[in-house]
């Protein structure tokens, strides 16, 4: 994680609903994503700061595969929460799950960013050639990868960061355990048990 | 580029049958979606005041403004200290958003200004502001540039929807600026030409 000194002077200097928790290791808040709506709907900043913390990194994800530009991505962000905390009301949840809700009104307020800056030219594929995925198929593709980045939110931090190495810092587990200063066997178990909460959380997908 | 990493090595030889196949699913979901974005210190930091501007319920407004308050204050405190810290420098910095916080002749008005990156000397800003009355015909809202204490230079002007509808409206200031910059709104009447009563100052 590098982040450079003008980066912190332009973070302190944007206005926050409240000062951002210093401390990460702090205890996952219990509420559902579906009480957390309700509770947006009747204008609680607190658990619009959490559905927040829980999902910046997945809608994020979603407006960066759609617009291709992080500027852009980062404002399109903007919009998405802002669409959610103007429609949390119109959430219902005999219709569906929330995450599933939030995905489609982050799509939507990415989709409009995207169109109002220019469509076609701005990010999204020109043309399709043979043997690329389909509208469909990216679709898909967008809303499994939205919900594998919901899904290693809730892994403990001991787990994600064995995965989040294993699998896109490119070390092996012998690397792994060197590095964070831990047994062999401590990585393959964190590894293994992150996995298998993840299958849990992610069991629609597996399908 | 990293590899992806190699299943059997992360599983082992333990687990077997139905279960291994679950965890084989759930590492090619891994492999597929890549690593969630490194977000920046911007999203990172939390959710920002402009997000909430919407409209709301009457009874929570009073809620707001006392905890927008107490945002703005925290804010405030950091702002000093970066543009103290930034005193004979180039300028202010690429992005920046500042709060605005409504004068006694619009006491219920909140507004965050966002000052985005530009170039030829732009500094293309995002306004959304919430509480502003709407206005008789030929009347507008219009944003200066404040700079010595004073109304230096104009950035644009808008309307309002009025109530607790919120507007954004992307504005410029195709001005050298400078550490210490502010900005204010005001409002002029129909066929005004002096700059008109300040509606919204900055918070700090």
């Amino acid at each position: 994680m590098r982040r450079d000194r003008k980066d912190m002077e332009l973070a302190l200097a944007t206005p926050r609903l409240r000062p951002s928790p210093a401390d990460e290791t702090a205890p996952e808040p219990d509420p559902s994503d579906g009480e957390l709506l309700a509770r947006v709907a009747e204008r609680d900043r607190a658990a619009f700061e959490v559905l927040y913390r829980r999902y910046v990194r997945s809608v994020f994800g979603l407006a960066l595969r759609r617009l291709r530009d992080r500027s852009r991505a980062e404002d399109a962000v903007q919009d998405a929460f802002a669409a959610i905390w103007r429609s949390a009301g119109s959430y219902r949840p005999e219709r569906g799950a929330a995450g599933a809700w939030l995905y489609a009104v982050a799509r939507n307020a990415i989709v409009d960013r995207f169109r109002s800056a220019g469509g076609e030219a701005a990010g999204e594929m020109p043309e399709l050639v043979s043997g690329e995925p389909g509208p469909a198929e990216r679709a898909e593709a967008a809303y499994a990868a939205w919900r594998v980045h919901r899904a290693l939110e809730e892994l403990p931090p001991r787990e994600r960061e064995v995965v989040e190495l294993a699998y896109w810092s490119g070390m092996s587990q012998s690397e792994i355990a060197s590095y964070l200063g831990i047994p062999l066997g401590t990585v393959k178990t964190r590894t293994r048990s992150a996995l298998g909460r993840l299958s849990d959380l992610l069991e629609g997908e597996l399908r | 580029m990293s590899r992806s990493p190699d299943f059997d090595e992360l599983v082992g030889p333990e687990v077997g049958g139905e279960a291994r196949e679950r965890l084989r699913r759930t590492h090619e979901l891994l492999v597929a979606a890549g690593p969630p974005p490194e977000l920046s210190p911007e999203l990172a930091a939390g959710p920002t005041l402009a997000m909430t501007l919407g409209r709301r319920p009457g009874r929570a407004r009073r809620r707001l403004y006392l905890l927008a308050a107490a945002a703005i204050a925290v804010a405030a405190v950091f702002l000093g200290g970066y543009v103290a810290g930034n005193r004979g420098g180039s300028g202010v910095a690429a992005v920046r958003t500042l709060e605005l916080r409504g004068t006694a002749a619009a006491p219920g008005a909140l507004a965050s200004l966002r000052i985005l990156p530009g170039s030829g000397g732009n500094w293309p800003m995002r306004l959304t502001v919430t509480g502003l009355p709407k206005l008789p015909r030929r009347a507008y809202y219009e944003v200066f540039l404040v700079r010595g204490g004073k109304e230096w230079a104009p950035c644009g002007t808008f309307l309002a929807p009025g109530g607790d509808r919120a507007v954004t409206v992307t504005l410029n200031a195709p001005y050298r600026l400078r550490p210490g910059d502010r900005w204010l709104v005001t409002r002029r009447g129909p066929g005004a030409t002096a700059p008109g009563v300040p509606v919204l100052e900055p918070a700090a």
